[in-house]
This record gives C-alpha cells, structure tokens and sequence, in this order.
C-alpha cells in the first residue's frame, strides 16, 4: 500500500479548487523522475539536416531505453510533442514508440504547447502517476528547423482542395483558375506571434527595452552559459543524459572558447527600430534555431523500485501562467514571473529555498527581465500583489550547467533537456549534503504562457 | 495636436448627428446602395465637364453643400452575398468570426451613399483627390448579420483648413427604426478654396493635416504591441472586399499618376486592424476614433501600440524606420 498523504483528506463538502492550496492534494504519491536522455542539440542547417522529427524521437526515446533496460517493456504512456510538425505527422509520438524498443502496446498522445511542451508534458505523465493512472510514462519533445514543414500559400491550397472535389475535368480547370502567380510560393513557418505580427525576438527587445536590461548584462549571462555548460560537457555530467546522434556526441551550438570581447562584436539584429533604446540582442545572446530532442523516465517510486532503477527527485508541484502581450498589457515571455510566485507561494517556499534555478534562456535578455521583474518593488506590489518585490535570485545558484542559449534551443526538447538537468543536480546536491535540494524550472512560451515547476531530490 | 484619444479633439464639438439637427434638408429616397464602380466614373468626369468653358463652378470657389440628404430605406444583410463578403472583410483585418458587423464593415456598407452625394452636381468638391483626413463612428448598439439597414447620409461643415476645404460626411444606420450606428468622416480637398476664404480664416489644423515631417521631430513614439506586414496587394483586396477601388491603392502605377511613390493603404483598412486588435474584449457600444496621417506605403511594415486607458484603448501606428506617424485613434466604451 502506497503512503498516502492526508493533510486535507477531512474536507468533506468538496470544496472549489483552490491554486494557493499545497501539494499534490488529497490521496495523490509522488511521481518520480527516474532520468533522461537527449541526443545532442544541433544547429539548423548542420548535423541533423533532413534528419525528420520522428526519426530524432526515437533516437531520443532508444537511448532512454537502452540507458534503463525498458526494451519490450509496456510504459504506462509516451507523451510528447513538437512544434513544428508536417500533417503526416499527426501521430508523431505513437508513431515514434512504434518505431523504439518498448512494446507496441505503450500507448502516446501528442502534446504541444510552443516551447513549453516538453515541461507540460512532464507535468502531465507526473500527474497521471500521482493519481495512480499509469505506473511510469516518459515525457518529451522534439523540434526540427532544418526538416520544417513548407506549406503551398492559402489560395493553392484552396484550389487544390477544391480541385479534389471536383467531379469533372472541366471544374478542375475552374478549380485552378483562380491561382495566381503569387500563389505559388511556398510559405515558410515563421516565428511570429499570429495576433502581433512581431517575432519572438522583437516582442523581447520590446521587453528588454521597458526593462532597461543592458548589452553587457545579456553578454554576460549569454558567456556564463557557454562557460557553464562547457565545464559540465568536461566534468562528464551529460555521460548519462546526452546519447551521440549521427555523429554529433555534444551540442553543437556551445563555444567554450567564445568571450565577453567576442560577444560585443555581434551586431544587434532585434529591436532597431524601438524608438529612444539602444539595441542590444544579438546572435551571441539569442538562441539560434535548434534541431534536436529530448526524453525523461517518469515512474511512481514503486515501479522504479521494482526494476532497481534510480530515483533523481520528485516532481512537487507545477503551475502554468499566461499574460496579455496582445494589449500592451505585459510582455510576451513574461509569464513565468507570474507562475513562479503564485508556484512558490502555494508550497510555502520563497526563492531562498531553491537551490537550483533553471530558467530557460530564450533569449539572455528573457532570464534578465524576469529577475529584474522579481526584484522590482512596483512590480512586486501592482503585478504580483504582494508587500513589495518578490525576492532575487542567488545567480551562482542559476542555470549552473548552462542553458539554451549555449545548448541550443529545440523548441519542444528544451523542457526535457531542462527536467532531467535539474533532476540530476538536486539528486547529486542530496548526496553530496545528505539534506534535501530544490530546482526550480521556468520555461517562457510562445503565446504570452509560462511554465513553472519544482522538482526535489527524492 | 491634441493626443490621440484625450478629450476635447474637435470630435467632442461636432457630433456626427448634427448634421440632421434643425438643418431643412431633403430627404432623397434611393431604390438601393448605388454602385461605387459608376460614382467613381461619375465623379472622374463632372470635373472635366465642369472645367469646360462656361460649365460648372467658377474655379474653384465652393459655395454650399448639397441641402439634401440621402436615404436608403432597407439595405438587407441577409443571404449570403453579404455573409460571404462579411467573411472575406473579418480575414482582412483580423476580425473574429461573428454574426455582429465590425463597424468598419458598416462603413463599407453604406460608404456608397456618401459617396453619391459627393458626386452630386452641386457637392462644391471634387471626388477625386479628396484626401481622408478623419473619422469617428459611434456604435450604439451591435448591427448583426440578418438585420435590415436603414441608410442616412449627408455632407455637413464645409470648412477652411490651411491647406484647402475640409467636409464632414455623415452616415446614420437605423435598424428597427432607432439609431445603432453613426459615423463622421472628414476629408480634405488640397488647394480648393472657399469663395471668401484666405487662409488668415482657416480653422486652426484639426490633426491629420498630414504634416508628417514635423510630426516625426515632435512625436514620441510609444514601445510597439504589434506589427502589421502589409503585402503589396493589401490595397487591392481591399478594394475588392469594400468596392472602393481608388486607383491609389490598386498598384503602383496607378498611385503614381495622382502622386504617390507606391499604392497606399486604405485608410480604413488600417484604423480597422487597430478595431480589430481588440475585438475580442470591446463591449457592444464604443466610439472608434482614427486620424490619418502620413498615408501607408505599400508594400510595408506599420509598428503598432495598442495602449490600455480608463475607459477603453487609444493606438498609434507609425512606420518604424522613420517614425512618422500612419494614424492615432481611440475605441472607448460607451
């Protein structure tokens, strides 16, 4: 019989869900993350060019296989996702286990939330665990740019539709009548919030702007983490998370020669029309557009005891937020310093209990807000409702092996990169003290979302 | 200039209802809303017939506005004509699906019986060239798919303005025999002037003068919220959607003829993006603003700001590179 927790078993009139109520609530267990696997991150274009989605989820859920002795084992469920998927791919992840080791009878679903999927996911398979839905599920993700889908424009698209209705030759001809020549370019995904029309990068320059964030404190956190991730590569704290993948055995967009003077160099390419602001996101502290995925092995501790298999931490609580960017209101990828305080707040912790902050780099300058953002009083008492700001963060405790910027950013992978990552450190942290450690995940998304988790050396 | 949305612009002073208050005005019945395509033809020539020896009035010298306004009884929006060009209007400007007109569709819909009085014999100005300085519709209460339309429109206010005469074009909407939407649209005829006018008289510049060099030194542009890349054919479905096929906005080549480097945008167009941004939370009766500066070039990008205020949204667009001011407006709940 599983322990059970019992803190709020005796409210008995049912009463409304309440997001500032603690834990995993009434009956739930834990759920676990046993560990992960990625292949290497890859820059678009290069290594992994014409390398499909499902091919590189595969890879990535084989190598989870293989690193736990899964093979021929029925999982409780995959769940997963891309955000750049072609229509044929609209059972990308069931189509992926079909391919991998485990047993066909492992069932999947799709899952997409913009950049946060990989993490969503985790929350969901960890939540199916906690309410002893499913036993063990690995949540992941997988992008592509070099194989992004291409779609005919809208009016060939119709043509084509409608000459597929046609019955005759005559209403076929109609059908493509009304193409015309501009019809016949392709289009090309883009990286443009649909409701603005500004990309990512000008949505955080806007940001960046308001913010007064400096160049040289975006070049700093953008060296920090190339310097980070390149001493872990070195230390051998990927042996057991990265599996080598056509060829490529580290990511390949991390420069652990570059340097402060290098990145000054880099010309700014968002923001330069922003009127009264210096420019001042580059390449060198941007994430540049990423192939690669990611897997994570989640389990109830009794599943994982049974196979004698590790257990890293648990997953204690998530919260998901969302901002008005289309207004005016906030920024675009400034949820996550909504999430964060509402997360914290709800298990009783502030942000001196973390002892991992892994907040995802979109861009340098998207960690910066959002630590300026906590450590602003106004934004503390009008955003956040509290006494004043919420709290710094202890930046020798941020992103200590590196983060998207020098790893790469594969939209939907990089929340899986990030679970495993902070799953490892707060295991490694608890062995090295013998007292428990916290990692804290912030993951900003397209569409004004932002994703917060904490996870615990379990 | 005053600030976009801010009380007391010349709006405040001129309710788009006076031009049917206490004016001895004719009611002309019209069988339905006239073509734009035969206005158009019919507004290009009386200007060259006016020009012949003898014909017409004497250059450039406006007198009175036409004392008539112009009524169509039932402008029926059922069927699916009007459902269809609803849809093709909503995807233009981004719009959500729904069974409420956007108010710049209402505009669209009875833009034609305005434009009949500006091609009457006796309208003082020409048609062609009139520069669309402002515009203000009051939406009382939502007009829906389905619903018969009752058309009012009128010229009101000919005016001096320091670079020529300006006019107000008022349209009224009834349905159900009250009053659901009206709108005031300003426009300016370059270089016409009133018969005893000087310019010593002219009205101090009620905005949308179109002085955009000076505008970019003295505005500070706000922080964009969006961005609009608007193709080179954004003129011309348009004007398939709206009927208003002004050879500025077709092509280059067209726009080139009347002084344009390239085809501009509709001014509508664009104050509808603005209304359109935010569709999704405006309530059933506002008042949507918009003055025009400098015109859109097409094909071009337009940065956006969408500002919250007390009791609704004011926006500004401009052109990103040279800061110069596209349009400013407001959508306040009513």
């Amino acid at each position: 019989m599983t322990p059970r927790r019992t803190t709020r078993q005796d409210a008995g009139d049912n009463p409304p869900p309440d997001r500032s109520a603690p834990g995993p609530g009434p009956g739930a267990r834990d759920a676990v993350v046993v560990g992960g696997n990625r292949i290497p991150f890859a820059r678009a274009g290069g290594a992994y060019a014409g390398v499909s989605n499902q091919e590189m989820l595969t890879a990535a859920l084989d190598g989870l296989v293989a690193r736990f002795g899964l093979q021929g084992e029925v999982l409780g469920e995959v769940a997963a996702g891309a955000v750049m998927k072609h229509s044929k791919d609209f059972n990308l992840v069931r189509e992926s286990v079909l391919g991998s080791a485990l047993d066909p009878r492992t069932p999947a679903y799709d899952l997409q939330q913009a950049c946060a999927t990989g993490l969503e996911a985790t929350i969901a398979v960890a939540n199916k665990i906690r309410l002893g839905q499913v036993e063990s599920g690995v949540a992941g993700g997988v992008d592509t740019i070099s194989d992004a889908p291409i779609a005919v424009s809208p009016g060939l698209r119709r043509a084509l539709l409608a000459a597929g209705n046609a019955k005759t030759f005559q209403q076929r001809l109609k059908a493509f009548a009304s193409v015309r020549t501009s019809d016949l370019k392709p289009d090309a995904p883009r990286v443009d919030e649909p409701r603005t029309g500004l990309s990512m990068g000008e949505h955080q320059a806007v940001t960046t702007a308001r913010w007064g964030v400096t160049r040289e404190a975006q070049d700093e956190l953008a060296l920090a983490s190339h310097q980070h991730l390149a001493a872990a590569y070195e230390a051998g704290f990927f042996d057991d998370l990265v599996t080598p993948f056509r060829g490529l055995a580290r990511d390949n967009n991390l420069r652990s020669d570059t340097s402060l003077e290098k990145l000054a160099a880099l010309r700014p390419v968002y923001g330069k029309t922003l009127a009264g602001t210096t420019p001042s996101m580059t390449a060198g502290n941007s994430t540049p557009l990423t192939d690669g995925a990611s897997t994570v092995l989640l389990a109830s501790r009794e599943w994982a005891a049974e196979r004698s298999l590790p257990v890293l931490a648990k997953v204690v609580d998530a919260d998901t937020a969302a901002v008005d960017f289309v207004h005016g209101d906030e920024g675009l990828l400034m949820a996550p310093a909504y999430a964060v305080p509402r997360l914290l707040a709800r298990n009783g912790l502030t942000l001196d209990d973390i002892d991992f902050f892994e907040i995802h780099e979109a861009f340098a300058s998207t960690v910066l807000t959002t630590l300026a953002a906590w450590e602003d009083d106004t934004f503390g008492r009008e955003r956040l409702g509290l006494d004043g700001a919420f709290g710094t963060v202890d930046r020798a405790r941020l992103n200590v092996v590196g983060s998207s910027v020098a790893a790469g950013h594969p939209f939907a992978a990089t929340g899986g990169r990030i679970v495993a990552t902070a799953a490892k450190l707060v295991a490694q942290r608890a062995a090295e003290t013998g007292r428990p450690a916290r990692a804290l995940i912030s993951v900003c998304a397209a569409g004004g979302l932002g994703v917060a988790a904490i996870l615990e050396s379990a | 200039m005053s600030a976009p949305g801010s009380a007391g612009g010349p709006d405040d002073q001129r309710r788009p209802g006076a031009a049917h208050d206490g004016l001895a005005r004719e009611i002309l019945e019209l069988d339905g809303v006239p073509s734009l395509a035969a206005l158009y033809a019919k507004g290009v020539t009386r200007p060259l017939v006016d020009r012949l020896p003898g014909r017409g009035p004497a250059g450039g010298t406006p007198a009175d506005l036409p004392p008539v306004t112009y009524r169509v009884g039932a402008l029926e929006t059922r069927g699916s004509a009007v459902a269809g060009r609803l849809a093709a209007y909503a995807a233009h400007v981004g719009e959500p699906p729904s069974d409420v007109l956007p108010a710049g569709f209402v505009h669209v819909l009875a833009f034609p019986v305005a434009t009949a009085v500006m091609t009457r014999a006796d309208f003082p100005l020409p048609l062609l060239g009139l520069v669309h300085l402002e515009n203000a519709v009051e939406v009382r209460r939502p007009v829906r798919l389905g619903d018969t339309l009752e058309v009012l429109a009128s010229a009101d206010d000919l005016r001096p303005h320091r670079r020529g005469t300006q006019v107000d074009l008022v349209t009224e909407i009834r349905t159900g025999g009250e009053l659901a939407w009206r709108g005031r649209s300003t426009y300016l005829a370059k270089d016409v002037v009133l018969g005893d006018g000087s310019p010593a008289d002219a009205r101090p510049a009620d905005g949308g003068s179109g002085d955009g060099d000076h505008e970019a030194t003295t505005w500070a542009r706000p922080l964009p919220t969006a961005r609009w890349t608007l193709d080179a054919g954004t003129g011309r479905r348009y004007a398939a959607i709206s009927g208003d096929r002004n050879p500025i906005h077709l092509s280059a080549l067209s726009a080139k003829a009347f002084g344009f480097p390239r085809a501009i945008a509709h001014g509508m167009d664009t104050a509808a993006r603005a209304l359109a941004s935010v569709a999704a939370r405006r309530p059933d009766a506002y008042e949507w603003t918009a003055r025009f500066a400098k015109p859109v070039l097409l094909p071009g990008t337009v940065d956006v700001a969408v500002t919250p205020t007390d009791d609704g949204w004011s926006y500004d667009a401009w052109h990103g590179r040279s800061g110069r001011r596209n349009l400013s407006g407001a959508i306040v709940r009513r």
